[in-house]
């Protein structure tokens, strides 16, 4: 029969299959499969996929498993929790494609549901992966926030830019520009003065720009809710002023000594070249490089 | 089939950033995965010899195995070459675009995946996915939007665009063949040779078996009298050519390299 287009909704396994796939593979006998299927009922499903997990090809691993296995509330066999970090592990890495920051109530909702109370280990164990198979870090944006973001761990190399499938970003470089622009004014700057300068590079926040788009937009909205910048209302001021700061995925992801050369070269000069801003990024790399009580770093 | 036995790998810089790279592409072809593997040897260890790409891929593998990821090799439907995705074996296999994509856009695709099973060709025209655009699911979309849907899906390598038509990508074949082979176990097409989901191919004319391009390619080399492996009647088909990695490399050479403008990346 022709499958009606339902039939390709991730649904609950309890709703069953096509019937005439019975005998398609021989190592799925009719029993085994009705205990696989309900082996499969109540493994963990996301709630995007609710058709739960489709059971990996290695199901004949699985062979061990009671097909009387618990239900998802009571204790959850070492096989669900490892795929239930697996199905964690993919949320992070595609979410965090879009640099937008990753709540914790999205965590909870989207991937673990009736493993929420195990939220703590299994994001722990997420992290542990991701740290071990792809290099990146899993880190909380700001103390107590339960937003997290990934910091790549290997450094990125000019020839990886090359090689990428996706091109990076080019608004890159202009935030490259303004966060330099902050630290060598002293870590803080008046959207008025950002614009002063980046008119001087045929950036124009009213004009739409040729790799940009809409350098405003950018600077104001998007780099804000990346958490690449902060930008604040100045108060009593007339006309309203706004000014700009580094945000907490800035001070994660890179340093004022990064930036630093990044300007030092831009200019074709030496970091040094700029005494107190040199002393400051050194100031920061030394307080980075000692280890601190409180530091706001894993999950855990 | 992995058994549980399998030796895990171990992970170095060098393997972390081929995973980084290659999940920027989400599919390569076979001499951009070796140029990407080179490159991160060049990166963190100079001086080590280049492993093997297929045992560098499975020691990766081994470890990806309890994510329920896999580096899978595939071969292209049209012209036989080998291309390398990196598929998600745990949930259903629509649930990676579910991230990327509304609902309604998800259900065009389902839509354009059933009109493609189903062709003779192996191909659905863009009119005939277009018609179907008021029986979404979700919000509702004008065909204008569809168009550009579709686009994106193009440009994501879920499907391939040819002439106004539309097959899936091979890398959505990698991805997809099972959860495809469940869910439409009568419409789907089988290749005789190498017993694969079958998209795009030929097929015999007296007994309706289907091969791949590649595998017909492989099968009738060299035969001058090319017939049916089934009935034995004459193929009628032209016979295409094996795929030759030397001659591809050949063109390989040509691409432009795609400098980078910007400044270092954070």
């Amino acid at each position: 029969r022709a499958p009606a287009a339902g039939d390709m909704l991730p649904k609950p396994r309890s709703r069953g299959r096509p019937s005439s796939q019975a005998d398609r593979d021989g190592g799925r006998g009719g029993d085994s499969r009705a205990a696989r299927s309900a082996v499969a009922e109540e493994a963990p499903s996301t709630s995007r996929g609710a058709g739960g997990s489709q059971d990996p090809r290695r199901s004949s691993s699985q062979g061990g498993r009671p097909a009387d296995a618990p239900l998802a509330v009571g204790p959850r066999s070492q096989k669900q929790l490892e795929l239930k970090v697996a199905e964690l592990v993919q949320f992070l890495l595609i979410k965090d494609q879009r640099k937008i920051p990753i709540k914790r109530a999205d965590i909870v909702k989207h991937v673990l549901g009736d493993y929420r109370d195990l939220f703590p280990d299994l994001l722990h164990r997420a992290a542990e992966r991701l740290q071990y198979v792809f290099g990146y870090r899993l880190v909380e944006l700001e103390p107590k926030s339960n937003t997290y973001i990934l910091i790549n761990s290997l450094e990125p190399v000019e020839e990886d830019a090359e090689l990428r499938g996706d091109q990076g970003t080019p608004t890159t470089g202009l935030l490259m520009i303004v966060l330099g622009l902050i630290f060598m004014k002293g870590n803080a700057v008046k959207e008025t003065e950002v614009w002063d300068f980046l008119r001087r590079l045929g950036v124009y926040p009213t004009k739409k720009h040729l790799i940009f788009g809409d350098p405003k937009k950018l600077l104001t909205e998007d780099f804000v809710r990346q958490r690449y910048l902060e930008y604040r209302r100045i108060p009593h001021t007339d006309p309203v002023d706004y000014e700009l700061q580094w945000g907490p995925r800035t001070h994660l992801e890179t340093s004022k000594m990064k930036v630093l050369k990044f300007v030092a070269k831009v200019h074709n000069q030496d970091p040094k070249d700029w005494p107190a801003q040199y002393c400051e990024a050194l100031a920061e790399e030394e307080d980075r490089a000692r280890p601190q009580a409180s530091a706001p770093s894993q999950a855990s | 089939m992995q058994g549980s036995s399998r030796r895990t790998g171990t992970m170095t810089d060098v393997h972390r950033r081929f995973l980084q790279l290659l999940m920027t592409h989400g599919v390569l072809e076979e001499w951009e995965v070796k140029r990407l593997q080179k490159h991160c040897y060049k990166v963190h260890d100079c001086n080590a010899p280049v492993e093997k790409l297929e045992d560098f891929i499975h020691n990766i593998n081994s470890v990806l195995e309890s994510l329920y990821i896999e580096i899978k090799k595939g071969v292209t439907e049209d012209d036989g070459r080998p291309i390398y995705a990196l598929v998600n074996l745990a949930t259903t296999a629509i649930s990676k675009m579910a991230s990327d994509f509304a609902e309604n856009e998800l259900d065009l695709f389902r839509k354009a995946l059933e009109l493609i099973i189903d062709s003779e060709t192996g191909f659905a025209s863009s009119t005939n996915i277009l018609n179907v655009v008021d029986q979404l699911k979700g919000k509702k979309m004008r065909k204008k939007e569809a168009e550009q849907v579709l686009q994106k899906f193009v440009q994501n390598k879920w499907l391939i665009e040819k002439e106004g038509e539309f097959t899936l990508h091979t890398r959505a074949i990698l991805e997809m063949e099972q959860h495809i082979r469940e869910t439409y176990p009568d419409a789907v097409k089988i290749c005789n040779i190498c017993h694969g989901l079958l998209i795009q191919g030929q097929s015999c004319e007296t007994c309706g078996i289907r091969m791949h391009l590649p595998c017909v390619a492989k099968y009738f080399q060299s035969n001058s009298e090319p017939r049916c492996p089934n009935c034995n009647d004459y193929w009628p088909h032209e016979i295409p050519e094996v795929f030759d990695p030397e001659k591809e490399r050949g063109a390989g050479l040509s691409k432009p390299s795609r400098k980078s403008l910007r400044p270092r990346q954070l």
